[in-house]
């Protein structure tokens, strides 16, 4: 009897995850409906003129989306090459003791708030940037970028470094009984069987980075307008962060926020699902070994 | 040629490896030695002051804010977090159910952190007529660090402890009584560290409660109704609103000093455990 009711209440509780899964997908899609409705393709006008206020308001939410594409595959294009050679560094050329310590680190940096990234980024990066460039304010798509990748690189380094592991444990005792160098099996045979470990990890990563708010927002100047390298910028994150609390709900311009939401959550689902049936792939890959 | 091929990989492995140590150090560096620089007493003790508000004074509503926060959406997601795990690995026999939680789970902990503002700003306070408040905003938090937390508990549980389920259930021994003496009493411990990092985790976004119950200067919320002040939403207006920057190096180093303490104390909690088994 007592074992049936824990069941019935654990169970109960099991649907509460489900359950804000799903308001939180249904509440997206109806939130949208105005915007959908009453715009339609304009939300995607390539005019890119976002001016929720204006005489005649018009709400393209393309540059916000190419922003933030822009941004995240900037950022991942830094990332992911040096994140990938400082996981084959701690693996083959570090000492064990640094290793530790360095990943140690790494991983703290993963627990970093983003507010801090974005605070270090405008009092280092924005201002920096000012000075080479010569430009009159150093918020823009590169800073967010430059901000963005050096997030991104824990997580790179410990989830690709992992794979390499995985690797190093099955073909170094071949490798070494061979005679060939560590840069040998490193170039062809490490690089090439992690690869689809590698491709997870810059897929997921660029999930992160696309999704990023807080950091992005304090570095990129927020304008909605299409992103240039040394040009201000808006990512969708932080439209909404910005925006949200001054329009009425049931709007069009809350919707077209939505709107814009809802198409950032699809390609984070597409990025999820990729990387999921890549994960499972690759388990069964390592099952083999 | 194949020297040099070598040369260049070793050179490129050498300088991405030695950036990184750099990258880290010195964001670390930077954060902990400015801080210590701006760090006054007054300024852990006193309220906001000065023109605008912020300016001057302290952040002490801020930091008790913070972790009426933390506790707040700990204990929420933590309950959740952890029965949930307890019914996915212990009890659940259907493949189905099983699947539609877990995809949940996965897909809950890939959207942004905005996004759980956008939908607790809207739902809590417009629809619900919550307002803006401690409660609203521990709320969205839960259900950000709710995935993170379950995640952890469920490969926790998955690791190793279905042999000593399987070995109480030949000797007759029911599943609640199991889970109560010998699950829970000798995982508690990894458990506790989950929801702290995941607290962790929370109290450091600032984006899901700027809409929904931070703000920029409030006391000490006497009750979960009340608007409050978070260290992070803080160190965002201070930095973004251009206040003060010597307030901003403050609340950065307090801010990363809790969240490295906690995540430090969690990983030698587990690491001694670890040994002691």
């Amino acid at each position: 009897m007592k074992e049936k009711t824990a069941l019935c209440l654990f169970a109960a509780v099991s649907f509460v995850i489900p359950a804000i899964f799903i308001v939180i997908l249904v509440h997206v899609i109806y939130q949208t409906i105005p915007a959908a409705t009453g715009l339609g393709m304009l939300l995607f006008d390539t005019s890119g003129v976002w001016r929720p206020l204006g005489q005649t308001p018009s709400f393209s939410i393309l540059p916000v989306i190419s922003a933030t594409m822009y941004v995240a595959f900037l950022a991942v294009a830094i990332a992911a090459p040096i994140g990938g050679m400082a996981a084959i560094f701690l693996n083959y050329y570090a000492g064990r003791r640094l290793t530790k310590l360095v990943l140690a680190f790494v991983d703290l940096l993963a627990g970093v708030p983003s507010v801090i990234y974005g605070f270090i980024g405008l009092v280092v990066v924005v201002r920096n940037l000012e000075r080479i460039f010569n430009m009159s304010a150093g918020e823009s798509i590169l800073a967010a970028a430059l901000v963005l990748s050096v997030m991104l690189l824990p997580y790179i380094i410990s989830t690709y470094s992992e794979s390499i592991e995985k690797a190093k444990n099955k073909y170094d005792t071949a490798s070494r009984a061979l005679g060939v160098s560590a840069e040998y099996s490193v170039l062809k045979v490490i690089i090439p069987i992690t690869k689809r470990g590698a491709a997870a990890a810059v897929i997921s990563a660029f999930g992160r980075a696309s999704s990023e708010t807080i950091a992005v927002m304090m570095v990129i100047g927020n304008a909605p307008i299409f992103p240039r390298l040394l040009g201000r910028g808006q990512t969708i994150s932080g439209l909404t962060a910005l925006e949200i609390g001054s329009a009425e709900i049931g709007s069009v311009h809350a919707s077209a926020i939505y709107a814009a939401n809802l198409m950032l959550m699809l390609t984070l689902s597409v990025i999820l699902l990729i990387t999921y049936f890549l994960r499972r792939k690759l388990l069964s890959e390592y099952d083999k070994i | 040629m194949i020297k040099y091929r070598n040369t260049l990989l070793k050179l490129t492995a050498w300088l991405c490896g030695g950036l990184v140590v750099t990258a880290t150090f010195f964001i670390f560096g930077y954060i902990l030695y400015h801080g210590a620089l701006n760090i006054t007493w007054n300024f852990v003790s006193d309220r906001p002051r000065g023109v605008p508000i912020g300016a001057e004074g302290g952040v002490f509503p801020a930091i008790t804010g913070t972790v009426y926060l933390g506790a707040l959406s700990g204990l929420m997601a933590g309950l959740v977090g952890s029965i949930t795990a307890i019914f996915l690995v212990f009890y659940c026999r259907n493949r189905y159910v099983k699947g539609i939680i877990k995809a949940s789970i996965y897909f809950l902990s890939g959207m942004s952190s905005i996004l759980f503002g956008l939908v607790g700003y809207t739902i809590l306070l417009h629809m619900l007529g919550m307002p803006r408040s401690l409660l609203a905003a521990g709320i969205t938090v839960a259900v950000m660090i709710l995935p993170f937390i379950t995640i952890r508990i469920i490969k926790l549980f998955e690791e190793d402890s279905t042999e000593l389920l399987h070995a109480s259930l030949c000797l007759g021994v029911s599943k609640t009584y199991i889970l109560r003496k010998i699950i829970l009493p000798s995982y508690y411990i990894n458990i506790l560290t989950s929801i702290t990092l995941g607290v962790a985790y929370g109290i450091g976004a600032a984006a899901p409660v700027m809409l929904t119950g931070a703000v920029l200067n409030a006391p000490t919320p006497q009750s979960v109704t009340q608007p409050f002040m978070s260290l992070s939403y803080h160190l965002f207006i201070l930095v973004s609103e251009g206040i003060s920057l010597t307030n901003a190096y403050a609340s950065a180093f307090l801010l990363m000093a809790i969240l490295l303490v906690l995540n430090a104390a969690c990983r030698g909690l587990e690491y001694f455990k670890k040994k002691g088994d």
